[in-house]
């Protein structure tokens, strides 16, 4: 038993340690990004000045505060990304799915292990994206530990969120076999859903509804509040509550539905 | 001891059918039809434990399906299975461990991986032994020429070099059963040769139960003792090779190109001259009379010829053969 847990740890480490390498393959993107993120950044904070340009507070937010949490939402957008939808998709396109299940392993698991690897790749890749933020455009971190410590956890349950919903999303491959629409459709969504464009206290009572009743901000949104205080660190509990609770409904949907789904595995060929 | 067992094995694919152009398309959108496929059709058999079975067919006789429902990773429409006296779909993850998997169309292999990142990936998956896995990793390098290749991305490989990397991660963790599907399509004569020499030696000397689906009749020739033949589904026959050789792979074509046209010509015992175009000359001959290189030098020393090639029996000709009562037994 505990061998075995060893034995699994081991690979899904692994796992989680071949996402780098896979990130390294082509490093022209690396730049690519780079150039990309610093200037989407640009954009976001020139266009948040804008909006303070006749007012000085929104919804009780001032404009440096805004900026603050625009900026550490920015940065940790990655942990609301997830490769899934194309995984399952390319994997289902290429054939490779029959290889995954094919490997005495939990392939769920081994999923959520390359998940992790994938997003601490993305956070290191932010390092000169966060250098740029604190030179030109006056980011501060938050010093205070307790404050970090309710970030951090809040930002994994959230991530793992984001991974039971993304699953089962993935599961809507095996039927579609079609993936770019899907994909698509989805990036737009997290992109504003999860909070990275707006902080979710200045949307309108009715959208914030939406927000908070679909899983997207569980990821960016919630954690980065927390970080900036927007959300007070006393409700922090009440907060990892909710996204435990998150979790669990996402874990048992997903996993059902990727039982029945994966009978729909028909891989060309006679 | 049968360590695969398959019953009464169906499975029928639900396809959409669509007719065509746009107005079809919008018309599936609103009322999908659905045509069912039968790909395998209630097919039986047994594979004792070390048995090295070629399962044969033309294109769409339902062999992959076959593989992937003893794989786990397809549900059968119905009927039994039983790889090691487990169900392989329901048991799919304790299966896995005892089988090595080579789809000759796919890869296994980390695509921007250097090939020894992938395989140390797949030892650790199998739970291979640190000091086993040096010695296989040793031994593979050696028989499969993978000196070079353990620091090259899988995707800048050649399809021969590829094939080899395969073989190595599909048998490095040692397999009870080990399926090859089309090991050898589209690679040249002499890594084919490689490949099925490596097949030959690792899974004979280690006892495993290989189930080898092609249609090169010279992979099954060099590496089963048994094959069955399926087709449409149904198998046709499941017996021993040299039933099929002695009926089917007797005899051999060869066809010379001439720089003019040719008569008279003198053969050895057991060839015989067929109708053939200008400039060409076709000899049928009996290979266990005679051999391809005498013919050759006998052509070569009577005429000046400028080309020539050798035609192996054409599977879809057996096939077809078989069912005309070839083999005397009734087709099932």
């Amino acid at each position: 038993m505990i061998r075995n847990a060893k034995r699994d740890l081991s690979v899904y480490a692994a796992f989680f340690a071949m996402i780098p390498k896979l990130f390294m393959a082509y490093q022209l993107w690396f730049w690519i990004g780079l150039v990309l993120s610093v200037i989407s950044m640009a954009i976001l904070v020139f266009f948040w000045r804008a909006v303070y340009a006749d007012t000085a507070s929104i919804s009780g937010l001032a404009l440096d505060k805004t900026l603050q949490y625009i900026l550490l939402a920015f940065i940790f957008s990655p942990l609301a990304g997830n490769d899934l939808v194309w995984e399952f998709g390319s994997n289902l396109r290429e054939g490779m799915m029959i290889h995954h299940l094919l490997r005495p392993i939990n392939f769920q698991g081994m999923n959520y292990a390359q998940n992790l690897g994938r997003l601490v790749t993305e956070l290191m890749l932010q390092i000169p994206v966060v250098i740029v933020a604190v030179v030109l455009f006056g980011l501060r971190f938050p010093t205070d530990i307790a404050t970090w410590l309710g970030f951090i956890v809040s930002a994994l349950l959230g991530l793992t969120v984001m991974f039971f919903f993304y699953w089962f999303l993935a599961c809507l491959t095996f039927y579609t076999t079609e993936v770019w629409g899907l994909g698509v459709l989805i990036q737009g969504m997290s992109f504003f859903l999860s909070g990275t464009l707006v902080p979710i206290i200045m949307m309108p009572a009715w959208l914030q509804t939406i927000v908070l009743s679909v899983p997207f901000a569980q990821a960016v949104g919630v954690p980065v509040s927390l970080l900036t205080g927007i959300i007070p660190l006393s409700e922090a509990p009440r907060v990892w509550l909710t996204q435990i609770l998150w979790i669990i409904g996402m874990w048992i949907l997903s996993t059902l539905f990727f039982k029945v789904a994966v009978r729909k595995i028909t891989v060309q060929g006679g | 001891m049968s360590v695969i067992e398959v019953k009464d094995l169906t499975k029928v694919f639900r396809i959409p059918k669509k007719d065509p152009g746009l107005g079809g398309a919008i018309k599936g959108l609103f009322r999908p039809q659905f045509e069912n496929k039968t790909a395998v059709d209630g097919i039986s058999f047994n594979l004792d434990a070390g048995e090295i079975v070629g399962y044969i067919g033309v294109n769409g006789a339902g062999k992959s399906t076959t593989i992937k429902m003893l794989t786990g990773v397809l549900m059968p429409t119905s009927g039994n299975i039983s790889v090691l006296g487990r169900d392989p779909h329901r048991q799919r993850v304790d299966n896995a461990r005892d089988i090595g998997v080579v789809f000759g169309q796919r890869s296994q292999l980390w695509w921007d991986l250097a090939l020894i990142e992938s395989l140390n990936l797949i030892a650790r998956i199998y739970d291979v032994h640190p000091v086993k896995y040096r010695l296989m990793l040793n031994q593979f390098t050696e028989t499969l020429e993978l000196d070079e290749l353990l620091k090259i991305p899988v995707r800048n490989m050649s399809l021969g070099q590829k094939m080899r990397s395969e073989l190595a991660a599909a048998l490095i963790h040692e397999p009870k059963i080990v399926y090859l599907d089309e090991p050898t399509i589209g690679l040249d004569l002499l890594v084919k040769e490689r490949i099925r020499d490596f097949i030959k030696k690792e899974c004979i000397s280690k006892g495993m139960t290989v189930m080898l689906t092609t249609h090169d009749l010279g992979d099954i020739e060099e590496l089963c003792q048994r094959v069955i033949i399926i087709d449409d589904g149904r198998i046709i026959y499941d017996g021993p090779i040299d039933t099929i050789k002695k009926r089917f792979g007797k005899y051999r074509e060869i066809t010379f190109d001439t720089v003019e046209n040719v008569n008279g010509l003198v053969l050895p015992e057991g060839a015989e001259r067929l109708e053939a175009p200008d400039y060409k000359v076709q000899i049928r001959f009996d290979r266990t009379l005679s051999t391809a290189s005498k013919i050759a030098s006998t052509v070569m020393n009577q005429v000046e010829v400028s080309d020539f090639s050798l035609s192996e029996p054409d599977l879809g000709d057996i096939v077809k053969q078989i069912y005309n009562g070839a083999l005397d037994r009734e087709p099932r």
